[in-house]
This record gives C-alpha cells, structure tokens and sequence, in this order.
C-alpha cells in the first residue's frame, strides 16, 4: 500500500464524519478540514468517493464545502455523479444552482449537457448566463446556435450570439445569418470571431445604411492587411458621406493610418483634408508632422 | 452578461504581452535545459535558477512541442497511452516523451496556485492574471490537440474566474471567494494528474 493511499483512507472517515455533524464552531476551520479531506477524495477510487461525495451534498455543510463537492463530482466518470449534478442544476433558485450548472460544462456529458436546455428555458437571466457559460467550458457552440436560433426575446438572442462570437463559432455564427438575418449583435460577433468575409459582404451591401456603417465600421476591430486596403476602397467607392465616415472610423479603430495617409494625399477638397487630416491627429500618426509641415508650406 | 463578455473580448485583444528581454533569456536557457533532460543528458545548472524561470521554461518548452505539431498521443482524457509511446523528434537528436506535456501543465497548475495565492489585494494584479490566463489559454488549446477534452474543459473553466479576480472593481470578499476556489480546483487537478502520471509509471 502506497502512502498516498494510506493517506486517503485516514481521511476517508474525516469526511464521513464531516457529512453526518453541523459544523457549530470555528466553521472556517472546520471547514477547511473538510476541503482538505474532499481534495483527497481525488485519490480515491470513483466508487468510494461517490457516496461520500453525496453524503456532503446531503448534509448540513456551508456552501463553499458543498460547492467543492460539486467540483469532485464533475470529475467522476459516473451516470450517478451526472444525475446528482443534473439534479442540483435544476432546483430553482438553490445555492448551488449556478455552480452545477459550471460543473456539468466542466463534466462534458452530452446527455447532461443537452439537459441543460430545459433549464435553461425555465431559468432567470443568471440561469442562463451560467447555462451558456457551461456550453462554453464544453466548448459546445452547436447547443449555443440551437438557443439563439430558439431565443424568444432580443437579449437572450444577443447573449447566445455574444457567447458564440467569443467562442470563434464562424460556422454558427453564418449559419445564424440565414436563420435570423442580420443584426447589430451579430455584427459584434462577427467582429469578435474575426469573420471578416462576412463583414465584408455586409459591408457592400447598402440594403440596410445603418448596419452597413456597423459592418465597415466592425471590419476595424478584425483589423489585417486585407481588411485595411478593404477599408480604403471602400471609402474611395463610397457614395455617401455616411459610408465613408464609417471607413475612415474602421481605419481608426485598426490603426490603418497610412491608408488615411495615402487618401488625405490624394483628396482635392478642402473639407475632405481637412476631415483625413483630423483623422490622422486622432490616429497619432507618425506622419502627421510632415503633413502639417507640408500643408503650413503650401500657405506660404 | 455583455460586461462578461467584454471582459472576454479585451482579454483577447491584450492576449499578446511582450516579455522583457531578460525573460526570454531565461525561457531559452530553460528550453535548452528542458531538451537536454529529455536528451538524457547530465546539464550542469544555471548559475541563478528561480522558480519562475523554470515555470516559463518548461510552460514555454511544452507549449512549443505542442505547437510544431509533435506526435504526443494520449489516450482519452486521463494522459495515458493507449498503445504503444510515440517518441516525436523535436529537431535532430533531441526527443520529447509523450509526459512533458503532462509534467508542463502540472507546473503551470502548480504555479498559478502558487502565484494566485500570492496576490494582494493592496496591489494591481491585472498584468499577472493575464499572464496566468494566457499561459493558461495555451494549456488548454495544447490539451485539446492531445485529446484530453475533460482537461481542457477544466482549463476554460477556469478563465471566467480569473477574468473575474482581474477586474478592478471586485470586493475584497468576492476576490477571496474566487481565489479559495480556484486554488481547491487547481490542488484537485494536481492531484488527478499525479495519479494519472502514477498509474501510468505502474502499468508501463
């Protein structure tokens, strides 16, 4: 017998004793025993470890403890651990609510993990926060895409869709398109996956002006070589002041500023320099100064 | 929700963090370290060894193993070798083992721990966090490639908490609250993987 396994065996009944007694005094003590002794119930094998682990859910223990043990849970390869996670996910408004539902994310069950729609469709804004969370850690985008398709109000939709754009669910999040159309929130995640082919067709398309400024404009944050002389040409092509705003902000927000160089060198009007001009200020271009010298020396 | 996932979007964009050049030094040094240790080969030590040079080191070494595409091969999630070990070459005459990946992430665990219990709420921890949280991104996309899914799920679990420890409004009780968790989840994973690494000195 090994000592680590001697070790856990005289925690093992630290533990049981744990579950059984309410701690009464010096509770953060106490307390931090029973974490130690959960910890090493790591070691254990998953059939010793399963009922202890219950039997602290069970018991009269504070929160945190019962939080730990949700953790070891999500660490056993059991349909029993998956059912008590299941089980603890879907009491209402329960302490240890939103911790299972992080736990079955952590646990990667599929069949768990698609249980976590019904509570999700039952829960508060917190509920399901923690339940795309959870799609997240299981790095499930594809249960995220089924909400968002489902969502019955904007702010559910645009959480899933955020949540998709963080993940870098490009597929999803195209696939969203044609379920949903276009929106602003899916233009931010376009943005934040790095889509830039699809921002760019939005870009081109001046069916909707408003969300075309936000997909020129969103074509910033990916940012890149493409994207940039994207920018400038789309700002040389504009027709409409608005359109070319949009892309001299993009070039502002990807720091493009030898393009706006290269535009305020090849404007004619006045106000148009003047406005590129600005622009370059705000970039804090290296250039500006030769800009500024040079326009001072044409007025002489 | 939208302030977590701005907290996610900015970790990304400050997801590059250039290191000191005296940093990168000690990486190589600890690299070259790491190499002639899996070569066999006795090294005499460096001259000044700190804890945090061979955490970067051998983070830096498995990250880059895992990054030129090296054949490790772990059998489903628990870093055991389904069948016979596959010896990658990293370059002519230096081979790695399938268990530096397993041995990188448990000194990136341990010294998370370490470095998150060392936090002061006194002082601006935001730098070190991204740092742990990058280190900790790189873990998690090397355990993906090693198909060891529940590990990485462990590793993105951990991110939301530490974006949360990074935010500069956190109350003091809250920040601690996270840092008893997360050091309980970090001390469960060492002790996984050590009885993995265990089990599978025992069955080899």
């Amino acid at each position: 017998m090994n000592a680590r396994l001697l070790f856990i065996l005289l925690l093992l009944p630290t533990v049981a004793f744990a579950a059984g007694h309410e701690a009464d005094e010096n509770i953060s003590e106490r307390d931090s025993l029973k974490i130690a002794a959960l910890e090493a119930l790591m070691s254990a094998p998953p059939e010793k470890a399963l009922p202890l682990v219950d039997k602290v859910l069970a018991g009269n223990h504070s929160t945190e403890v019962k939080e730990r043990a949700l953790f070891i849970l999500s660490q056993i390869d059991s349909d029993e651990a998956q059912a008590t996670l299941l089980r603890f996910a879907r009491e209402d408004n329960s302490e240890l609510q939103l911790e299972a539902i992080r736990m079955i994310g952590i646990g990667g069950d599929d069949d768990t993990l698609a249980s976590l729609g019904e509570v999700y469709r039952s829960g508060d804004s917190d509920v399901k926060d923690a339940v795309l969370e959870a799609y997240l850690i299981a790095d499930d985008s594809r249960a995220i895409y089924e909400l968002a398709v489902n969502a019955d109000n904007e702010e559910d939709f645009s959480n899933a869709v955020d949540m998709l754009g963080a993940m870098g669910a490009s597929a999803e999040l195209r696939e969203l398109r044609g379920q949903a159309g276009v929106s602003e929130s899916l233009i931010d995640a376009y943005a934040v996956s790095g889509d830039a082919d699809s921002l760019r067709e939005l870009a081109m398309d001046g069916s909707d002006p408003e969300l075309q400024k936000k997909a020129i404009e969103a074509l910033g944050i990916v940012g890149g070589e493409d994207v940039d002389s994207t920018l400038v040409q789309i700002y040389r092509g504009a027709d409409s002041d608005d359109v070319r705003e949009a892309a001299l902000t993009g070039m502002l927000i990807s720091g493009h500023d030898s393009g706006v160089l290269e535009l305020y060198r090849g404007a004619t009007r006045p106000a148009e320099k003047r406005q590129l001009l600005e622009y370059l200020v705000m970039m804090d271009s290296d250039a500006i100064y030769d800009v500024i010298d040079q326009t001072l020396a044409e007025d002489q | 929700m939208n302030d977590d996932i701005s907290k996610l979007v900015e970790a990304h964009e400050a997801d590059v963090h250039r290191p000191p050049a005296h940093v990168v030094e000690q990486w190589h040094a600890a690299i070259d370290e790491a190499a002639a240790l899996e070569r066999g080969r006795q090294q005499q030590a460096q001259p000044s060894w700190h804890p945090g040079s061979f955490f970067w080191g051998v983070a830096v070494t498995a990250a880059l193993a895992i990054g030129i595409g090296i054949g490790y091969v772990l059998s489903g999630d628990n870093g055991v070798q389904a069948e016979a070990p596959v010896i990658a070459t990293l370059e002519p005459g230096v081979r790695a083992t399938p268990a530096a990946f397993t041995r990188g992430l448990a000194v990136h665990l341990r010294d998370s721990r370490q470095q998150i219990a060392s936090l002061d709420d006194s002082t601006d921890s935001t730098m070190l966090l991204m740092q742990i949280i990058e280190q900790n991104r790189r873990f998690e996309v090397a355990a993906k490639h090693n198909n060891a899914p529940k590990l990485a799920r462990v590793l993105r679990a951990f991110e939301p908490i530490l974006l949360q420890l990074a935010a500069e409004d956190i109350a003091p009780e809250s920040a601690e609250a996270l840092r008893a968790q997360l050091a309980f989840e970090l001390n469960v994973m060492l002790t996984k993987l050590a009885n993995e690494s265990s089990d599978e000195s025992h069955t080899t």
